[in-house]
């Protein structure tokens, strides 16, 4: 009689949980702004017990990436010597384009992408969980970082979506709710950028059917930029790895790699450009 | 009283996840200790215990991630849920069944995660990786189980009831 008084007492608590839970997730799901409060402030009381975590914890977290890791690291030195020569031949040989392409813009005036300012952060830490895409920023509102400023690291990284004082939260462009409006740089045809996941390249759907668009391989891809545009124009998103063709034949798809190297991030810089509202 | 102890020892699973076993990667793939939480209350304490243990802590941990808000709140909360049943229908005690609840729950926690957020429209949530990192978390979690047994025996709000699953 105890047993099952126990058992319904249990089945009732966890029906209770599970609608609770499935409430909050419908909230969240029609963007209540209650829930994006909550998870602020929730990180402005966690940040101070976090630094003094970090602190504690990260020379055993640099023990671990040093034993384990040594063999990537080494490999992605070479990696980065070899870039740093090509980009050091295609800065000298690139010097002399851009300024024209700027003075040119600037006749135009049109808004210079060079010309945002902007504030450089470590990369203090990575996604806490397997199915989250983000990364923790060493700067926050102190420095002027407001939610929606881009980040970029090469290449567009993500989008500033919490900020506290001394630490910002950056969504990767892999987050498969990350969505950026991109043009493409020879024929100027604009779509729409999604993440697919971790590790993943960004899709971009929406592209106009060959013969029409014609996408040569690795085909520069750039933010729009378009009035009321989450980013400002011309960041470099990535480079075109495939073509096809949607299913019933009306359009492209394109796998795009992203410029930026996600996966060993360090240092980026955060776009002081707020999107309009 | 031993709300607040829970409270104190959620916020030291919570920094320890993101703190330090954020950081380690095997494999490419993170640990989640704070899915140990609703395990072991879940062996300690019942499928009550368990269920709401497992609803706190995820839904503390989804104030700190960016997937949707709820969903580790629920997964975690059936996860502990699970664990306390199948507590409930152990009759000898060996050391080794926490370590095999911890196992199975932890991938079973993984895995529901992600089904769950396929359904809600997180479709990345399920590819080539989830079994890979299902496994390396339940591993992770049944290494860590019995000293989290231990120190959770004084510190989480459970009666304990039936700790046929504890080991002496």
């Amino acid at each position: 009689m105890a047993l099952s008084r126990r058992t319904s007492r249990s089945r009732f608590t966890l029906v209770l949980l599970v609608l609770t839970s499935i409430t909050v997730l419908t909230l969240d799901f029609r963007g209540s702004s209650v829930i994006r409060e909550l998870r602020g402030a929730a990180a402005t009381v966690f940040s101070p017990f976090r630094s003094v975590a970090d602190t504690v914890f990260g020379p055993v977290g640099n023990a671990w990436n040093g034993t384990f890791h040594y063999d990537d690291v080494r490999r992605e030195n070479d990696v980065l010597r070899r870039q740093l020569d090509d980009a050091r031949a295609q800065a000298a040989a690139g010097a002399q384009a851009t300024k024209e392409l700027d003075d040119l813009r600037r006749a135009s005036q049109l808004p210079v992408l060079s010309t945002i300012p902007n504030v450089s952060a470590d990369v203090i830490a990575g996604p806490a969980h397997n199915f989250d895409h983000t990364i923790e920023l060493s700067k926050g509102s102190d420095v002027g970082i407001r939610e929606g400023m881009p980040v970029v690291a090469g290449g567009l990284v993500g989008q500033v979506v919490q900020v506290t004082g001394g630490r910002s939260v950056v969504k990767l462009i892999t987050d498969p709710d990350f969505a950026v409006a991109v043009r493409l740089a020879t024929s100027g045809e604009t779509a729409v950028g999604h993440g697919t996941g971790d590790g993943r390249p960004v899709r971009v759907d929406g592209v106009g059917p060959q013969p029409a668009v014609v996408v040569p391989d690795h085909e520069a891809v750039q933010t729009s930029g378009y009035d009321r545009a989450i980013f400002p124009k011309d960041i470099p998103v990535g480079l075109v790895t495939k073509v096809e063709a949607t299913a019933n034949q009306l359009g492209q798809s394109l796998t795009v790699e992203p410029v930026a190297d996600l996966g060993h991030l360090s240092v980026v810089q955060v776009l002081l450009w707020e999107p309009p509202r | 009283m031993k709300a607040l102890r829970f409270g104190a020892i959620l916020l030291v699973v919570l920094l320890v996840q993101t703190s330090l076993v954020a950081k380690l990667s095997i494999f490419g793939v993170r640990g989640d200790v704070v899915l140990l939480l609703p395990i072991v209350a879940g062996i300690l304490g019942g499928s009550d215990r368990g269920a709401m243990v497992g609803f706190a802590s995820g839904l503390a941990f989804d104030l700190l991630l960016q997937t949707p808000f709820g969903l580790s709140a629920l997964t975690y909360c059936l996860v502990g849920y699970g664990v306390g049943l199948l507590q409930g229908g152990v009759l000898r005690s060996t050391w080794w069944i926490p370590v095999l609840s911890a196992l199975g729950a932890s991938a079973a926690g993984v895995v529901g995660f992600a089904v769950v957020g396929k359904v809600l429209g997180q479709d990345s949530f399920i590819d080539g990786r989830l079994p890979k990192i299902a496994i390396i978390v339940g591993v992770i979690n049944a290494a860590l189980v019995l000293p989290a047994l231990r120190v959770a025996r004084s510190a989480l709000p459970v009666s304990v009831r039936s700790p046929r699953l504890v080991p002496r």
